[in-house]
């Protein structure tokens, strides 16, 4: 490869096969073959002679070349190939540019029925002359009616004992769907809102939405999404969700958990 | 991880190998840290078999890749490892190594595998992707050669200057 071939000095005779003889040196031979090789050997001395020079070159190559002993002293990095980093750095690059254009969206924890929810307080709960499709006096229609829109039954939570009455209901465009907008009032004319529609999240946490004064409280169960938005202070709004929750067929062990 | 300690095992040989094939220390510590990396780098791609045979593929591969990044140049003994004293069964672990320094590198790498690390003419011929016969061909060229370099007197065994790998300059 690197080297020119032998001069013809140093070439072998012509004509003969000496490989048997390297194979008869490193046991490579089957047991007939070597009997065979070493009974030729004992007719052809020149031949023998060679034998017995390879395996002197055996040992004398093995005596040149010892196992190095300093091996452990061998520093091995683990290579990572140009291409892998490239590929991280350009993932990071991707997912940086992502998060930076979905930051705002993402920010937005909140389910859309919330939103909606907290929105449907904000338009409604200032109505004066119309905050209610169907009063509360007409009850027994508003239950089956918004239960036969929900497509499942509806109950009207009783909120008396927080000293509020319901004024009545009506019907919404939801984000799966219609969704049912409760309004209550107290003895001051505040306003309280529940909000009941489908949700995507089957389960959801009690969590809070604050806009300026006033609070939507909203939680998800058996794949429908509360919403009870009010004024005043939140924890007194969140005792009221409990209530509600139970009252409308959810379970608050959880929320209780977290006091 | 156990692949990694089984590659500890071969490391020395291949370290000897390597020493043996390029005559240059410093080079082969190269050569193996560069196989080593490798190794470690493309194991799981490794269909199972012989650990140690395709250790030795990988360094051969990285042998000969470097290779063409340098050159020959003529040297006086062909090698950078340290004249070796004493003699064994008769010859004079000088006259060897200088003789194995003027093989033909393939039969050099085949004469190491074989003599110095008793791999199988089976393996060899995997190592070196060609078949059992051609291994055998240039195993028995080789060893015929260092024969008659090393009976032969002194002025046939250097008629020619031998020539050594290095690096090229930058």
């Amino acid at each position: 490869m690197t080297q020119r071939q032998s001069p013809s000095a140093l070439s072998l005779e012509p004509g003969d096969d000496l490989r048997p003889l390297s194979a008869l040196v490193d046991g490579e031979l089957s047991e007939s073959e070597r009997q065979a090789i070493e009974e030729t050997l004992r007719s052809h001395p020149a031949h023998a002679d060679k034998v017995a020079h390879y395996r002197e070159q055996s040992r004398a190559i093995k005596a040149l070349f010892p196992l190095p002993a300093d091996v452990p002293s061998l520093f091995i990095r683990r290579r990572v190939p140009w291409w892998r980093w490239a590929g991280v750095a350009a993932a990071c690059l991707v997912l940086g540019l992502a998060l930076g254009w979905m930051l705002p969206a993402l920010m937005m924890t909140e389910p859309a029925f919330a939103r909606r929810a907290d929105l449907a307080y904000v338009t409604y709960a200032p109505e004066q002359r119309h905050p209610v499709e169907v009063v509360a006096a007409d009850q027994l229609h508003l239950v089956q009616w918004l239960s036969k829109r929900l497509n499942r039954p509806f109950v009207v939570p009783s909120l008396q004992e927080y000293g509020y009455t319901l004024v009545g209901g009506r019907l919404l465009p939801g984000e799966s769907g219609p969704a049912a907008l409760l309004m209550y009032q107290n003895a001051t004319a505040e306003r309280l809102t529940l909000y009941v529609t489908a949700a995507s999240q089957s389960e959801l946490d009690i969590k809070v939405l604050r806009h300026g004064a006033h609070r939507t409280v909203y939680w998800a169960s058996r794949g429908m999404g509360y919403a009870v938005s009010g004024q005043g202070d939140e924890a007194s709004l969140r005792e009221l969700a409990a209530d509600v929750c139970v009252a409308l067929g959810g379970s608050v062990s959880q929320w209780q958990s977290r006091g | 991880m156990s692949f990694e300690s089984d590659l500890l095992v071969w490391l020395p040989y291949l370290r000897r190998y390597a020493r043996a094939l390029t005559g240059d220390s410093a080079w082969a510590d190269d050569l193996v840290q560069d196989t080593m990396e490798r190794a470690l780098n493309k194991w799981r791609w490794r269909v199972d078999g012989n650990l140690r045979a395709w250790l030795f593929t990988l360094l051969r591969h990285r042998f000969i890749d470097q290779l063409r990044a340098r050159r020959e140049v003529v040297m006086e003994d062909g090698t950078d490892l340290p004249a070796p004293g004493g003699e064994v069964s008769g010859l004079l672990l000088r006259d060897v190594q200088q003789a194995l320094y003027r093989l033909p590198l393939e039969q050099r790498e085949v004469l190491l595998l074989v003599a110095l690390e008793e791999l199988s003419y089976q393996e060899v011929a995997g190592i070196l992707n060609v078949p059992v016969g051609t291994v055998m061909s240039r195993l028995s060229r080789a060893r015929e050669r260092m024969r008659v370099l090393l009976s032969a007197d002194a002025d046939l065994a250097h008629a020619r200057p031998v020539l050594k790998v290095v690096k090229d300059a930058p």
